[in-house]
């Protein structure tokens, strides 16, 4: 039973960045735009969140981090809807761009492949009598309910919903199809990036340059996973971080020695795998996704 | 203006834009190419190094003497195969970003040649063959889930990347370990290496099974029946359908064959690279040569010949890069960066006619009587 | 020619709602869809617009509804000239148009879609007022639809009377339906002209693009009529009879062909078009035995109905028509890209239907489509790769170990080139850089290298300009001469009736009649392509 909280915990620590993530591609899938550069996006807000978690604090770390991945979100949108550039290979080069940019900007930093946050920028946890947790948390549990209420009672995300499956239809009704997948992909680009910020001020406290360990991938199957619907987001979050946890926990068990190590890190990815193998063709996406979209 | 040169000015326009349309192609790429190296220099500026002196040192580290020279092309051998297997499956209409775990596999499955002697010659073509057929043997279970299931092949590559990593450390640390340093696999022996190419580089014939490699594809696609079947698929599947190609069939090939070209990259690592010759619990010389990959089959415009090319350019990058960091202080981590940017310039499609748009809107707003 | 000045003087002094005064649209690629097109809208009024396929009606009408902006001319109102820049404009304006393919999120349910439209950007959806509206209209117009259904679950006739609603609910004074009946049942239809005749009660103005003279005739004020985008008719419908219609919708021949040759004149030598006709008798035995077919569109309607017929070797057989009767889905079927629901179809007695596209070629079937570019061509191919598209595992071209054999290709697509008279610059052209004509005289080269028992041509000539829709034709000719069966689809009445032997008018997924083309005068072919049965056309 002393197990179940310190599982339960560091799942939801694992959870938080998957969940931010898939929400925020969540709603920019559902304007039509697929972002395969989420990794890139979380590896830079994690090493830009150091950066401002040490110049200002944690408030500023994660800030800096949403903006960070704000701007990252809005450049990828400007490429793939006013210029109609395509999305795999914008995705592609994001990534590429984050791994250099964060081994070179550690660097920068002075200690090449690691930074540490200074106990001073590190978000304060919440303590409880069975464990500390994350403020940020409870961001990551709010935000889906908000991003479900957002799809599906206002009519902003009627319109976000019309530009991804008929762009035609929505066009003739007045939408600027365009504008509507910017701003879509830019806020995707914060939530990201506050995902990132948090795993280096808030959860693990450093950054190196693998840090985001896959997770941007991950977060993509989550979004698969979900079929679109945020909350089956944060379920999907939820269980990704539980499988990390268990990657941990596992190694406390008696008799885990038996178990090579580098075999149950493998877990999260299998399961990943497993999960969209046996999930896919049973979700719908919206039938103008990927594509970019030109009048007539 | 007088009318004149008004004509003449017209007559070169033109001139201008109808070699800008023939050569488009190579031509955005050396402007995306331009792009990289530009945000490269403002970012160096940035940070207070100068960007002259750190890209002649890069150039001249690259490619300004032989020693630099070779460098790069060994930098740039596993690059063209790891391009290659980017480009066939993107002519075959999928997104193969699974280089990178199917070159591990092919660099373990090379250095378990070690195991076993036999007479030179053949136990590199052994060599070879395992690694093919290990990272074809990776490839092909996404490629399978995506026509079987319809699972998008970019989950499935990376999670496989990642398998193929944690496997990678598991087999270095415990089953291909080598007796006398714990941190490493057994080495490739003497008699199954590639021998160096330039004395003194780690320069080996590697290049050479590369570039045939390379050469084997263009043939495959560009001259045999199978090939051309890929090719159609991969741009028109309806039209191709039509003509009686399976397009389920060339997208497994597709994988088989990018698959056999990493296996074949990660075989070239651990066969040429002096002097260890094995793969490192870490694998740092091995890690990252597939996503760089991606960047080449890009820049050379997913054909063997310019990928060729961009891979000798891409190894000059990361070879003078090293040099850059040693003269200039400009650590080499910049270099992936630039890339990066490359690639985002690469993905704007027709950046030629972005350029030309921005031009005539410039145009526009400074000169009325011009404007047309 | 027209009463249009006498219709026009009463129309002063009723007053106009919209009037649209020397409308030109040239396309960006050249293609003329309008020629200087003034036309008045009444209030109080259902002005039909009749025409056959691309005559213009509805380009006409994306100009009037703002989503396209017109080359030349103006519309203005009583208040002044009036532009649109986008869909929305001309709604707040009072214009909506039911498109023929319905502008609906499929996902969305009805009520959805309605509020998708609607003006308040951001806050709450409101969708239980959007509902309650919505409810209210339905009262009113007798047009009842399920709210909370999908769309996309919806039959046909159900999503056009939501896309109706959706253009109601935005209180519109002219309402324009495109093609409205052809996915209705004829009970829905009666419906249909219930409301518009309601509507125009209260005083709105309808155009109703159409080209069924029966429905034309019964729910309309007036008709204007289009052919090849410019002003043909503007008639009381009172004084109307179908065949001044049909006359005027086809068009004299003595006419036309005296347009084309001043138009041949200006490009191409001039080929005579009774020159390039030979009637001669062929007697081939029958290559293509169709029985019983029926086939089903995407939209689950049936669109072949019970169709029976023969092509025999050495002639042309003619399937004429508004697009949209069931062709496509007729050629679909032979040709392996569509199953059918029923019917038997053979080549030279081996079953056709339900196989794989390779398997049809076997049998003799070469297939000119319809679009180009979706089916017969690989863009980004050069000619000499998309001269082996089909035929690429054939031996001459195939060497050792699966080779191609270039030199040989190459040498195959010269002959095509120099056969056919395909202006490229050399065998490795990319295919896109060819001119629409080269790039089909390309597809027809391959297809009859083939050697194939019968040709099946769909819309050959369109979109090719007169020369080398006239050496497309003259080819055909040569086929059938050297006694291949060949299979004519083509919404080009013109062209249909001087290339066939024998022609059949498609209306609704039926023939309507089966004749040589001399047999029936032009009027009695306009009134059965307007779906006016033979025996009322007597």
């Amino acid at each position: 039973m002393k197990y179940f909280w310190g599982i339960f915990f560091i799942s939801l620590h694992a959870m938080v960045p998957l969940v931010l993530t898939a929400v925020g591609e969540i709603i920019g899938e559902t304007a039509g735009l697929f972002n395969i550069g989420l990794e890139g996006i979380l590896l830079t807000c994690a090493f830009m969140g150091v950066v401002g978690a040490k110049m200002g604090g944690p408030a500023a770390g994660l800030l800096i981090g949403m903006g960070i991945g704000g701007l990252i979100g809005l450049i990828f949108s400007i490429i793939n809807t006013y210029w109609k550039g395509n999305q795999m290979i914008t995705g592609i080069g994001v990534n590429l761009f984050a791994l250099g940019f964060v081994a070179f900007g550690l660097i920068m930093l002075g200690s090449p492949g690691f930074q540490a946050v200074p106990a001073s920028g590190r978000l304060a946890p919440i303590q409880t009598p069975v464990g500390s947790l994350s403020p940020i948390i409870f961001v990551a549990l709010v935000v889906p309910f908000l991003a479900h209420w957002f799809l599906k009672r206002t009519r902003a995300g009627l319109i976000l919903k019309a530009a991804g499956e008929t762009p035609e239809a929505a066009d003739v009704a007045g939408i600027n199809v365009n504008l509507v997948r910017l701003l879509a992909t830019t806020f995707g680009g914060v939530l990201a990036g506050l995902g990132g910020a948090y795993i280096s001020v808030s959860w693990i406290g450093s950054v190196t340059k693998e840090i985001s360990a896959g997770r941007g991938f991950i977060a993509l199957a989550t979004v698969v996973f979900s079929g679109l619907n945020p909350l089956l987001g944060l379920l999907g979050g939820f269980i990704f971080g539980f499988f990390e946890s268990l990657a941990t926990w596992i190694r406390n068990l008696p008799g885990s020695k038996a178990i090579p190590w580098q075999f149950i890190a493998m877990i999260p990815y299998v399961v990943t795998l497993l999960v969209v193998a046996g999930v896919v063709g049973r979700v719908r996406f919206p039938k103008a996704l990927g594509e970019p979209y030109k009048r007539e | 203006m007088s009318a004149d040169a008004r004509a003449a000015g017209s007559r070169w326009r033109s001139l201008g834009r109808r070699t800008l349309t023939g050569l488009n192609p190579a031509l955005e790429s050396l402007l995306a190419g331009a792009v990289g190296l530009l945000v490269g220099a403002l970012l160096m500026k940035m940070w207070g190094y100068s960007p002259v002196k750190a890209y002649a040192a890069l150039f001249q580290g690259a490619y300004g003497d032989l020693y630099g020279f070779a460098s790069s092309l060994a930098r740039g051998t596993p690059l063209i195969l790891t391009a290659l297997t980017f480009s066939i499956c993107v002519r075959a209409g999928m997104f193969n970003i699974g280089a990178e775990g199917q070159l591990i596999v092919g660099a373990l499955a090379a250095v378990t040649v070690g195991y076993f002697t036999l007479p030179a010659a053949l136990h590199v073509i052994v060599a070879l063959i395992f690694a093919m057929v290990a990272g074809a043997a990776w490839s092909i279970v996404p490629a399978l889930l995506k026509t079987a299931r319809g699972v998008s092949e970019v989950i499935s590559t990376i999670m496989f990347n990642w398998v193929s990593h944690f496997l990678a450390f598991y087999l270095v640390a415990n089953i291909l370990t080598d007796p006398i340093r714990g941190e490493k696999t057994i080495s490739v022996p003497l008699s199954a290496r590639f021998p160096l190419l330039v004395r003194g580089t780690d320069l080996s014939y590697g290049l050479f099974a590369a570039v045939a490699f390379a050469v084997v594809m263009y043939f495959i696609l560009w001259h045999t029946v199978t090939g051309y079947e890929v090719r159609a698929a991969g741009l028109n599947p309806t039209a191709a359908r039509y003509g009686g190609i399976n397009s389920r069939r060339t997208m497994l090939l597709s994988f088989i064959l990018g698959g056999m070209g990493a296996g074949l990259a990660g075989a070239c690592i651990v066969m040429g690279e002096p002097p260890t010759y094995a793969v490192f619990s870490g694998l740092g010389n091995i890690a990252g040569v597939g996503f760089d990959g991606m960047a080449v089959a890009m820049v050379g415009r997913n054909h063997p010949i310019g990928i060729i090319i961009a891979a000798v350019f891409f190894g000059g990058l990361t070879a003078g890069g090293r040099i850059m960091q040693l003269t200039a202080g400009v650590p080499l981590e910049m270099v992936r960066v630039v890339e990066g940017i490359i690639v985002l310039a690469m993905a704007v499609p027709e950046l030629v006619r972005l350029f030309r748009f921005i031009r005539s809107q410039f145009r526009r707003v400074l000169g009325g009587r011009s404007a047309q | 020619m027209n009463e249009a000045g006498e219709t026009r003087k009463k129309a002063d002094k009723d007053g106009y709602f919209l009037r649209a005064e020397g409308i030109t649209k040239v396309y960006s690629d050249g293609t003329v869809a309008l020629k200087k097109v003034t036309l008045e809208i009444h209030p109080h009024e259902i002005l039909g617009l009749l025409g056959e396929n691309g005559a213009g009606k509805t380009t006409l009408t994306k100009i009037l509804s703002g989503l396209l902006p017109p080359t030349q001319g103006r519309v203005i109102s009583p208040h002044g000239p009036v532009k649109f820049s986008s869909p929305r404009e001309a709604l707040d304006f009072g214009i909506g148009m039911v498109h023929q393919h319905f502008a609906l999120v499929g996902t969305f349910t009805a009520a959805e879609n309605v509020a998708l439209s609607h003006r308040r950007p951001f806050t709450r959806l409101h969708l239980a007022t959007t509902r309650k509206r919505l409810e209210e209209m339905m009262e009113e117009s007798g047009l009842r639809v399920p709210l909370d259904v999908p769309v996309e679950k919806l039959a046909v006739g159900e999503q056009q009377r939501v896309e109706v609603l959706k253009v109601l609910s935005r209180d519109v004074n002219l309402l324009i339906l495109d093609e409205p009946t052809s996915v209705l049942t004829p009970l829905e239809v009666d419906e249909l002209f219930v409301l518009l005749r309601r509507l125009r009660e209260a005083g709105k103005s309808i155009i109703l693009i159409t080209h069924k003279l029966k429905e034309v005739g019964s729910v309309t004020d007036r008709i204007v009529v289009l052919r090849h985008g410019e002003m043909a008719g503007d008639v009381r419908t009172a004084e109307a009879t179908s065949e001044r219609l049909a006359r005027l919708m086809v068009g004299e021949t003595v006419e036309l062909i005296g347009k084309k040759a001043v138009e041949l004149a200006e490009g191409e030598p001039a080929r005579d078009e009774g020159a390039v006709r030979q009637t001669a008798q062929r007697a081939g035995a029958s290559v293509l035995h169709v029985e019983g077919l029926a086939v089903k569109a995407d939209t689950r309607e049936i669109a072949v109905k019970d169709l029976s017929f023969d092509v025999y070797g050495g002639e042309i057989f003619g399937i004429a028509g508004v697009e949209g009767n069931g062709q496509s889905e007729l050629v679909e079927a032979l040709t392996g890209l569509r199953k059918p629901t029923q019917g038997v179809a053979t080549i030279n007695g081996t079953d056709v239907l339900g196989k794989d596209p390779r398997e049809i070629y076997r049998l003799g079937v070469a297939h000119v489509p319809e679009d180009r570019w979706k089916l017969g061509l690989v863009l980004p191919f050069t000619l000499a790769e998309n001269a082996i598209l089909g035929v690429q595992r054939w031996k001459e071209f195939r060497g050792p170990l699966s080779f191609l054999r270039w030199r040989k290709i190459n040498q195959h697509v010269r002959e095509l080139m120099d056969r056919f008279g395909i202006q490229a610059t050399g065998p490795g052209a990319p295919a896109k850089s060819l001119s629409g004509g080269n790039q089909q005289k390309l597809i027809v080269g391959r297809e009859l290298a083939k050697d194939p028992a019968i040709v099946i041509a769909s819309q050959p000539t369109r979109g090719l300009d007169i020369g080398a829709a006239q050496y497309i034709r003259n080819l055909l000719l040569e086929m059938r001469d050297n006694g291949r069966a060949i299979l004519l689809v083509s919404a080009d009445l013109d062209e249909v009736l001087a290339l066939c032997d024998r022609m059949a008018i498609m209306y609704e997924g039926r023939f309507m009649v089966v004749v040589r083309p001399g047999e029936l005068g032009r009027e009695k072919i306009g009134l059965l392509m307007g779906g006016v049965a033979a025996k009322e056309a007597a």
